[in-house]
């Protein structure tokens, strides 16, 4: 017959010290874990949200991303042969040149510490490319205007990108753009940029090119075949799936995961170490109350699980309170630069269910092994011994 | 003397009574140590890559607007005319950046295109001896490989190499290694390689990759690196060449060589404040940790404080004993805890081990006496709350509480 859930909880408030000190270690090492974990979750999922697979990303070949690469309006005239790119409702192609440079704006905070924020030239045909793309306030840019309109992620990270704002764009930064309206993008990637009209920054920026193209593939067109064809001798570019491109600087993400691993794995040791201590104290102060509990009819088995479970509730409880201290992370906007195209991202941390559910068998760990020992020494208690000794 | 000696006895006894609560308080003390060693040791490199910069006095010039935007070649001139005599202003070098990558490999190469004749003179931290510094000269197609580079990719002195420049021309050109040596304080990533072969590639083959009509594709330069002769010219000539070029198509934003990095770092995560937070943090458990351990041993031996304090032992001498009992806890494990990996990465294969950024990650003896000293620390507050309980306590209290 197994102990009742109550006696575990009486002994746990009975040591009210030990049991808070131990809390709290597992408290912050689940803390610990879920916030780095929430960094990876928020780049992995502001590049998952970006791109659709419809659409294929075209670069000069040899250029790692778009802010190196640089297509001339001969390279371009040769993509509109592509098969399987999809039409408006005008029998325009979605054919979407862009132009992409960087400007350097100061944090809204951190002492206005710098960034490398991306800077899009777009044509109308763009949003009809990019479908995601939603306005939050204000209204798209009229073309010719020097208007510009900024993600979310942007305005809130960086400074003077609010509606109403101006920056000064161009090679010199002597224009001066208003910004006339604020879009989401899923929460993508895309988010973290400014757009603002290509013809001007083409003239603003004295670079007569584009950076990229992007293609919008008709619903049932084989993306394949247009890589394929986009790739060979008719055009030699590179063409890569939207979602492949991004999928690709995600990369920096993965160190962080073993970050987390190694950091939380050493501070998980250290963190089965200190409740074994106080298991093991528990057991030691109450021998015989154990042999007593064997001695009215409590077998072994009853003794151990009582002991693993008085542990995996201080842990289970510990990691929901960790969890819950992450939770004033989720939602907070952090920004990293990518090395590969030079530009920082924007993004949320994320607290998901996935990193809950880590954190959580984390905490289970650290509770089960750290138990284990001192729980097997009380099932092993010599009855007669304790009672005597008492 | 022979009081002093019983309360050693009694200190080790109290130590060794219980040994596996003993160890495991070390270990759950040596872990956090162990953590706070590791992120010292990486901010104390990015703070040494740093003083190494602000050491070498440089200027680094960029375009007003942005990083990114390129400046004319011809601005070297008119900077080396502000000090014609070169007794203040000792060299100009110009930089490209040209990234790269071999092809069919995806990892990336960071290469910067730099101007020869001054490189040599503006970069001694490069360590490059008179026969490098003699064969860059000579060779175009010369590069100078970082050296975990050239371990990443097997390149050795003599090589010849191939890799496309991540920017036009987009082809694969032809390097020769001159050097892959370390050198204290040298960046061990990035590669040099001159600018004159780079813009020469570059003219030869503008129709081949397409230079747009009316863009100039060469005499253009990422940044300016200068290198002055005291800390008053840096200061003097920071102003001097923003000055030079101020209401000129392009402007330029001149800060010295310690800011500009500083400003690549603080993009990258933040590094060094959120590992600041982790470092703090781990000190937090392993406060926590050792406390438990404490307020333990003080609950079990209640009895015995009790008795001491009855046969007229003063409450301060109690205080000390749980203050001593504590502290020799915790140096066991800050001893452990910065001697793992100070052995670790100074004498085992995890020497060669790279983080980002920094490289080599370089364990120091006194950031490991600087732990030490914080786990001693630990140990003061850990034991600070059950120390003043004991002293505190009251005979009667104590004995009454027993069972």
């Amino acid at each position: 017959m197994p102990l009742p859930l109550y006696y575990n909880w009486r002994n746990l408030v009975r040591r009210r010290m030990s049991t808070a000190l131990t809390f709290v270690v597992v408290a912050v090492v689940v803390f610990v874990l879920s916030a780095l974990l929430a960094f990876a979750a928020g780049i992995s999922a502001s590049l998952a949200a970006t791109g659709s697979s419809r659409n294929i990303l075209v670069l000069k070949p040899g250029a790692t991303a778009e802010s190196t690469s640089l297509l001339v309006p001969d390279e371009v005239a040769r993509l509109h042969q592509t098969p399987g790119v999809a039409r408006d409702a005008d029998g325009n192609l979605l054919l979407s040149q862009e132009l992409c440079i960087q400007t350097s704006i100061p944090r809204r905070e951190q002492h206005g510490a710098l960034a490398n924020v991306a800077v899009r030239g777009v044509d109308e045909v763009a949003f009809k490319v990019h479908p995601e793309i939603q306005w939050v306030e204000g209204r798209m840019f009229r073309p010719g205007a020097m208007e510009v309109v900024v993600g979310e992620a942007a305005r809130d990270r960086y400074a003077n990108l609010e509606l109403g704002g101006t920056i000064e764009l161009g090679r010199l930064a002597n224009r001066s753009f208003t910004v006339v309206g604020i879009f989401e993008a899923a929460g993508g990637a895309l988010e973290s940029e400014i757009w603002g009209p290509r013809t001007l920054f083409v003239d603003a920026y004295g670079r007569y090119f584009n950076s990229s193209v992007a293609l919008r593939l008709a619903e049932n067109a084989d993306a394949e075949e247009a890589i394929k064809y986009i790739n060979g001798p008719a055009v030699e570019l590179e063409a890569k799936r939207e979602t492949d491109y991004y999928k690709d600087l995600s990369t920096k993400t993965r160190e962080i995961v073993i970050l987390a691993v190694v950091l939380v794995g050493i501070m998980g040791i250290g963190a089965v170490f200190a409740v074994a201590n106080t298991m093991f104290a528990a057991v030691d102060g109450r021998r015989r109350e154990i042999a007593m509990l064997r001695t009215i009819g409590f077998g072994r088995t009853a003794i151990l699980t009582a002991f693993l479970i008085e542990s995996t509730l201080i842990c289970t409880v510990a990691c929901s309170l960790g969890l819950a201290a992450s939770l004033f992370l989720n939602g907070s906007r952090q920004d990293f630069l990518s090395d590969t195209t030079w530009t920082v991202l924007a993004y949320e941390l994320r607290v998901t269910p996935g990193i809950a559910a880590s954190a959580l068998i984390v905490a289970l760990f650290v509770g089960v092994i750290g138990a284990v020992a001192p729980a097997v020494r009380a099932s092993r208690i010599r009855v007669i011994e304790a009672l005597r000794k008492a | 003397m022979f009081f002093r000696m019983l309360r050693l006895i009694y200190l080790y006894k109290n130590l060794t009574r219980n040994i596996l609560r003993t160890i495991l308080t070390c270990a759950a003390v040596a872990l956090p140590i162990t953590i706070f060693v590791l992120s010292t040791s990486v901010i104390d490199g990015i703070q040494g890559f740093l003083d190494n910069s602000a050491k070498q006095l440089r200027l680094a010039v960029t375009h007003r607007a942005s990083v990114v935007n390129p400046l004319p070649y011809g601005y070297r001139a008119k900077i080396e005319s502000l000090d014609p005599t070169r007794t203040r202003l000792l060299s100009v070098c110009g930089m490209r950046w040209i990234g790269g990558k071999i092809e069919n490999d995806p990892r990336p190469l960071s290469t910067l295109a730099a101007d020869h004749d001054t490189f040599a003179a503006t970069f001694p931290e490069q360590g490059l001896t008179d026969e490098e510094i003699e064969l860059f000269k000579r060779d175009r197609q010369a590069i100078l490989v970082g050296p975990s580079t050239a371990g990443e990719f097997r390149w050795k002195v003599g090589d010849r190499i191939n890799f496309r420049p991540s920017v036009p021309p987009y082809h694969p050109l032809e390097f020769h290694v001159v050097c892959t040596s370390e050198f204290p304080n040298k960046d061990p990533v990035t590669n040099f390689c001159r600018l004159d072969y780079f813009e020469e590639e570059l003219k030869r083959t503008a129709p081949e990759w397409g230079n747009p009509e009316g863009m100039q594709p060469t005499g253009w330069v990422s940044f300016f690196f200068v290198k002055c002769a005291t800390r008053a010219d840096l200061d003097y000539f920071r102003v001097a060449i923003d000055d030079l070029f101020a209401n000129s198509p392009d402007e330029t934003k001149t800060q010295d060589e310690k800011t500009f990095i500083n400003e690549f770092i603080n993009q990258l995560f933040n590094l060094p404040r959120n590992l600041t937070i982790l470092a703090i943090v781990t000190i937090f458990v392993a406060i926590m940790a050792a406390a438990n351990t404490m307020s333990m041993n003080l609950r079990d031996r209640m009895n015995e404080v009790a008795v001491l304090k009855s046969v007229g032992f003063p409450g301060a001498q109690i205080f000390t004993l749980v203050q001593t009992e504590s502290l020799i806890l915790c140096a066991i494990g800050g001893v452990l805890g910065a001697a793992a990996p100070y052995i670790a990465f100074n004498h085992t294969p995890l020497k060669d081990f790279t983080v980002p950024l920094i490289q080599h990650l370089d364990v120091r003896w006194f950031v490991c006496l600087k732990s030490l000293m914080i786990a001693l620390v630990v140990g003061v507050l850990a034991a600070a709350w059950p120390a003043i309980a004991a002293a505190r306590m009251t005979v009667i209290g104590a004995l009454r509480a027993l069972e």
